[in-house]
């Protein structure tokens, strides 16, 4: 019963030598989960799923894009977002332009949130952002905008805790209508994010485990929010300084509410709640 | 031999665990997973609830953290834990597994494959089947099983499941389930 750590081995290898995505230094259960989850929806065996991936370039490629698909949701943990509103956010401010790049940004969510947060502040227009993804079904669906309405409910409670609140000063109430960001429809269970949100992004197709560069050099703050957890302690090292490279002196990283970041390469970092600084 | 012990619970499990903790001493030898089902909007104040009456620390992992002896490690809310291989745990987002995340099958799956007939599982009151399938790959893989006794549950959606699916070696009350952990050494 499951899949053998040899076929595993043997999935990996395969994917390596037909094509450039390397998943060896992925996290080992979470892409057994998905590799199974693989075979089961194709109705195949291991030996067959090898086959395929050996002689049909789009299978391969539609298998690397269901093995990294992720979750994401509008506003997920509020309390970043405060610290991002009250506490990095107006350190920005007196910049000409912030440079964001959003790093596997998956299915959007999260990039219109802090489009969203970037717009009640006044720094839309100074912003140029960057939103990335291994997997190009989901920045398909980002630039769609489009998202389920029932599964985002509770979510807007999380617009409210950042939107409209203030945890600094309870008496704060900003009554910022959900019509001036998405549209809600009960009826098809859909939420439309505006045109105006959907047109800032450059959505962009890019692998952290290569991590081949873009013109974006550097950027005053990254979100690479819940991607690290899906990779082993040493892929997680390279990455931490490729994110580092890419940051400028001063600049802002976040990662999700349990990533840390491990290593030598942390005291480069001073870290502020959630946030790491880039020192030097 | 235990190396490890899991627990599982949902609706009807927090006295019960805490119970448990309470009772476990300081030098307790075994790490012990934690993957309990909370309400979507109670997602803080869990763990500090549950810290009062342990003896040993519970914490809410960060990724990739190693798994020590002594030390209760609690899903964090929203991210599904997987044990792996080097004992470390590893955290994800993906889909909610039978409305579900942290999925308590995907914790004792994982915690399975690892530690083999090493670990021990056990399933507390709640209200759905989350934890079943999980329990019996303990079981199939040489790790021992307890289930709290239903007639004790709050809800005994959960248990009830776990027995159907799964021949148990213990089905405890609260006060069995601290006597037989206590007996580890």
């Amino acid at each position: 019963m499951g899949l053998s750590d040899t076929e595993i081995q043997s999935f990996i290898s395969t994917i390596k030598n037909h094509s450039e995505y390397d998943f060896s230094e992925y996290s080992e259960k979470s892409l057994k989960r998905r590799i199974q989850k693989v075979i089961d929806d194709n109705r195949i065996d291991m030996p067959m799923l090898i086959k395929r991936l050996q002689n049909d370039r789009q299978f391969l490629e539609k298998t690397v894009r269901d093995i990294t698909v992720n979750t994401t949701e509008l506003f997920r943990d509020p309390k970043v977002w405060q610290d991002l509103r009250f506490r990095v956010l107006p350190r920005l401010k007196k910049n000409k332009t912030i440079n964001i790049w959003h790093a596997g940004c998956s299915t959007g969510q999260e990039v219109y949130s802090l489009l969203i947060l970037l717009n009640e502040m006044g720094l839309f227009d100074k912003a140029k952002v960057l939103a990335t993804d291994i997997n190009e079904d989901a920045l398909e669906e980002a630039k769609k905008g489009v998202y389920k309405y029932r599964f985002n409910i509770g979510y807007l409670d999380n617009f409210d805790k950042v939107i409209k609140e203030n945890p600094f000063n309870y008496e704060e109430y900003n009554d910022v209508p959900y019509s001036r960001y998405f549209r809600i429809n009960k009826s098809d269970d859909s939420l439309l994010i505006n045109d105006f949100l959907k047109k800032k992004p450059i959505f962009r197709k890019h692998d952290l485990v290569r991590g081949e560069n873009f013109y974006f050099a550097k950027f005053d703050l990254i979100l690479c929010r819940n991607v690290i957890i899906y990779f082993k302690y040493e892929l997680q090292s390279k990455v931490f300084k490729m994110l580092h490279e890419h940051l400028y002196t001063h600049g802002y990283l976040l990662f999700g509410m349990h990533e840390s970041m491990l290593g030598d390469i942390a005291n480069r970092f001073d870290k502020k709640g959630h946030f790491y600084r880039k020192k030097y | 031999m235990h190396k490890a012990v899991i627990i599982g619970g949902s609706a009807g499990s927090f006295r019960v665990i805490t119970r448990i903790l309470h009772a476990l001493p300081k030098n307790f030898p075994l790490p012990v997973l934690l993957n309990l089902h909370r309400l979507k909007h109670v997602r803080s104040g869990f763990v500090e609830a549950l810290s009062i009456k342990s003896n040993i620390p519970v914490i809410e992992p960060y990724d990739k953290e190693s798994i020590k002896a002594g030390t209760a490690y609690l899903a964090p809310s929203n991210y599904h834990m997987y044990i792996e291989l080097n004992k470390k745990i590893a955290l994800s987002t993906e889909e909610a597994v039978n409305h579900s995340r942290p999925s308590i099958d995907l914790s004792f799956e994982t915690a399975a494959h690892t530690y083999q007939r090493n670990l021990l599982g056990i399933i507390l009151s709640g209200a759905n089947k989350d934890g079943a399938r999980g329990l019996k790959k303990i079981k199939d893989s040489g790790g021992t099983a307890i289930v709290q006794d239903p007639k004790e549950c709050e809800v005994a959606t959960m248990t009830e499941a776990a027995l159907k699916m799964t021949q148990v070696d213990h089905v405890f009350s609260t006060q069995q389930i601290i006597d037989y952990l206590l007996k580890i050494k």
